[in-house]
């Protein structure tokens, strides 16, 4: 719609008045029907262009920073890094994260005997991932939740943590060191985005998949 | 300093003060001598607050309404737009409350702040005579505080349920507190006959139609009752408070930084500027500024989310007026801006990217690439979508002089933002008051004349133009270089790297994390312009970890209640092609 300057910065939107053939209402509501008839045989004869994904059978595969569904990493000797020092559980605005410290007796170090996270209360913000010092939590680009029963929605020690040698590459959200250039993966619907044919690839890993099925 | 003790009534319990002076604004003598010199030649008794961040008076109880008369009326301030009415509590002073009038004045674009002071048991004359907006915004300090408005026509709980008990913002409500709430508690909603259709005059019988609360029309959880006499509607009365979520309330419970993901869920569909607007009202009263780097992507990713937003409200809009085909044209792109924040921040509706001084993570290194594409797709679908409905008679005839409102009725309901510009006031918060650098941009103000429909239409689709105009020159620009967040240990998180290996960054780690940022003892008030109008945020800091009080100017709250004047004496499928436009988000309206 054509616009006029009326004083510096600020234009006004003019309203044009209806063209003879605009009133005339048919031509352009056969211009309008050309139009997404136009749209329809181009998505027809190039079905590889179209914006929509088949989820399930195709999924999206978000950034490396997606923020899914939490972990808990692993020293290498098999020890959970968590400390129990109750960062997470204190920045999380949600007040989802419920920690029991307890003290292993060999070593002296404070250990978490419970840690649960509520997956319904949680509003996925990272900021447990941010508040940790010891490494401890990762989000994952799991978005897969869908649960049958709220007690469900509770996951436990056995369902966050990970064995030491789970790769932390294709995670979501976590602590990064220095600089950030990874590149993220804007790609909208568009075409050339990156989605991949689900079941998940070998080098898509999940963390403990039957969390959600048994109890 | 005025001899008034600001906060001698808060008890403070937290940790040692780091920076416990008050909070005094840079340019405090400048905004002194304007104070002094509206108390001057205003006409009526003001007695002066004096370093604020607004020219601010206390106003004695008994003159507020002849006082606000004459701010609007006065020729040369013109204090024509109500922007906020609300309320702070502060026991243990002998008048606890607080009631706070923020108005604007669009011809020497300025604000002030009035405060008038009350008891428990008193109760303060209202304003809906001077300002109709102040209506709802008096219902809303009653619920939340139970300060009584002598003279309101209607002052009943606006935001809260008829069973509740108590009011939910005083300082010694108990936020753990549970009702039990039943439909049994709940008056019928009686709408009220517009004087103009008072006598019946025609054979039908009024008939009263609830729309929503879960209606497809009603854009989130709304409800309007109207009283139809055959398809005319003549009376109108809207019921809101279905989504509320206690922010204000539980912005005191937490702490400055966990309040961020909240102020994501007032306005959803563009949750980026409502983050700007928090963060940089603690900053504000912090004192500290993000870096250019933080700045120029919070301006950047404000204009896409501006964009998305207005996506959203033409789309369902035209959904609402039958046209189905534009809401998927436009989604492709409002996905391709959500995928991209996505990628910078790691959600997509609601991506809570920004941090108290900056950012939470540095943007990914193909940024500027993706914003280039998405920038370069846009002009195409706006284009499309337009083509296909403003030059169709069957639209224009749906939305031409619908839901009109004049120019002086929406500033009286305090409207802001593109329906405020849609009835020919080019108020924009990013020209009038510019913050991130806008006024090195080269971009105009659009406004329509005329107030309806069809000119908020008009408004929006230029709107998204200027907003990749921004765009273009933000990338042209490039991204400045250095540091994404402030580097002070009391605002931000030191790196994770440093917080490993250094025990001094742990302790400061330890130490936000556990206390929080502490912004020095004050008050501020801070706007943006969002998606629908003026998002400001007046924030009370008592030198604690969490906010003393956090308000929040929810820009859509005026403009719904201007609803019902707006579709009297039409019909029906008016009045939704009227909702729609005004693009009221549930989320915020409700706060
Ligand atoms: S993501 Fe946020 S809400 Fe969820 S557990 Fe972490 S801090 Fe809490
Ligand atoms: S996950 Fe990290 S922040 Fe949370 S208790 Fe364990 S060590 Fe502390």
């Amino acid at each position: 719609m054509p616009v006029t300057r009326t004083a510096p910065g600020i234009v006004r939107v003019e309203r044009e008045a209806m063209t003879l053939s605009q009133r005339a209402y048919l031509p352009q509501i056969l211009g309008g029907m050309l139009r997404t008839f136009r749209h329809f045989l181009r998505n027809l004869f190039n079905m590889k262009g179209l914006p929509t994904i088949s989820y399930p059978e195709v999924k999206r595969v978000y950034s490396e920073r997606f923020r899914g569904r939490h972990i808990l990493t692993t020293r290498e000797d098999g020890t959970t890094r968590c400390v129990a020092c109750y960062m997470c559980s204190t920045a999380c605005p949600a007040e989802c994260i419920t920690i029991e410290a307890g003290e292993d007796q060999r070593t002296r170090e404070k250990f978490p005997v419970r840690y649960d996270i509520d997956l319904l209360r949680c509003i996925f913000c990272g900021y447990c991932v941010d508040a940790c010092p010891e490494d401890a939590i990762y989000m994952t680009r799991d978005y897969e939740m869908s649960i049958d029963t709220r007690a469900r929605a509770v996951v436990g020690l056995r369902d966050l943590v990970v064995p030491p040698d789970f790769p932390v590459e294709p995670m979501g959200w976590r602590p990064y060191y220095g600089k950030m250039d990874k590149r993220g993966t804007a790609g909208g619907t568009g075409i050339g985005q990156p989605i991949r044919e689900a079941p998940y690839k070998e080098e898509m890993p999940i963390p403990n998949p039957d969390v959600y099925r048994g109890a | 300093m005025s001899t008034l003790t600001r906060f001698s009534a808060i008890p403070y319990t937290g940790p040692a003060p780091t920076n416990r002076n008050p909070y005094v604004p840079a340019d405090v003598a400048t905004i002194d001598a304007r104070g002094a010199e509206i108390a001057a030649r205003a006409g009526v008794a003001l007695e002066q607050e004096t370093g604020l961040d607004l020219p601010a008076f206390i106003v004695a109880k008994e003159a507020i309404v002849p006082t606000l008369r004459a701010l609007r009326d006065h020729t040369e301030f013109q204090f024509d737009l109500p922007l906020d009415l609300f309320g702070v509590d502060y026991p243990g002073r002998e008048q606890r409350f607080d009631v706070v009038y923020q108005l604007y004045s669009v011809k020497n674009n300025e604000r002030i702040r009035l405060k008038v002071r009350v008891g428990e048991t008193e109760s303060v004359p209202t304003s809906v005579d001077v300002y109709r907006a102040f209506d709802w915004f008096e219902r809303e300090v009653f619920d939340m505080y139970g300060v009584r408005f002598e003279g309101h026509p209607n002052l009943r709980r606006i935001l809260t349920h008829e069973m509740f008990q108590g009011h939910a913002l005083r300082k010694d409500y108990d936020p753990a507190q549970r009702w039990l709430l039943s439909e049994q508690g709940v008056a019928k909603l009686k709408p009220k006959i517009d004087p103009r259709f008072e006598v019946e005059h025609s054979d039908f019988e009024r008939v009263t139609l609830n729309l929503g609360p879960s209606h497809p029309a009603m854009h989130g959880t709304l409800r309007c009752a109207v009283t139809l006499e055959g398809e005319t509607i003549v009376g109108a009365d809207q019921e809101i408070g279905y989504l509320h979520r206690c922010f204000e309330k539980m912005s005191e419970t937490h702490t400055y930084q966990q309040v961020i993901p909240f102020t994501d869920r007032l306005n959803y569909c563009s949750a980026v500027i409502n983050n700007v607007g928090y963060c940089m009202t603690v900053e504000k009263l912090l004192g500290v500024a993000a870096p250019e780097r933080a700045q120029h992507v919070r301006l950047m990713l404000s204009e896409f989310y501006r964009i998305a937003d207005h996506i959203v409200c033409i789309g369902t809009n035209l959904v609402d007026l039958g046209a189905l085909t534009n809401f998927w044209y436009l989604f492709q792109p409002r996905e391709e801006i959500i995928a991209l924040a996505e990628s910078c921040s790691g959600a997509r509706l609601l991506p809570t990217y920004l941090r108290i001084g900056g950012l939470a993570v540095d943007v990914p290194a193909d940024f500027l690439s993706n914003s280039q594409r998405i920038v370069n797709m846009l002009p195409k679908y706006i284009d499309e979508v337009e083509a296909l409905v403003m030059k169709n008679r069957i639209f224009r005839d749906r939305t031409e002089g619908v839901g009109a409102i004049t120019k002086e009725d929406a500033l009286n309901f305090g409207f802001t933002g593109p329906c405020l510009r849609a009835a020919g006031v080019p108020f924009d918060v990013r020209k009038a008051s510019p913050y991130l650098g806008y006024e090195t941009y080269d971009w105009d103000v659009p406004y329509a004349e005329g107030g309806d429909t069809y000119a908020r239409f008009l408004v929006r689709f230029e709107e998204m133009r200027q907003s990749i105009r921004i765009l273009q020159q933000a990338i042209d620009r490039g991204l400045p270089s250095g540091p994404v967040i402030v580097d002070n240990p009391y605002v931000a998180l030191p790196p994770k790297e440093k917080v490993y290996n250094e025990m001094e960054s742990l302790i400061y780690h330890f130490k936000l994390i556990m206390h929080g940022i502490q912004p020095p003892v004050g008050e501020a008030y801070f706007q943006v312009e969002g998606g629908n109008g003026e998002v400001g945020f007046y924030i009370v800091s008592d030198g604690t970890k969490n906010p003393y009080r956090v308000r929040v100017r929810p820009p859509c709250f005026p403009i719904f209640e201007a609803y019902g004047h707006m579709i009297m004496g039409q019909t029906i499928p008016d009045a939704i092609a009227t909702l729609g436009s005004l693009n009221i988000i549930a989320g915020e309206l409700d706060h």
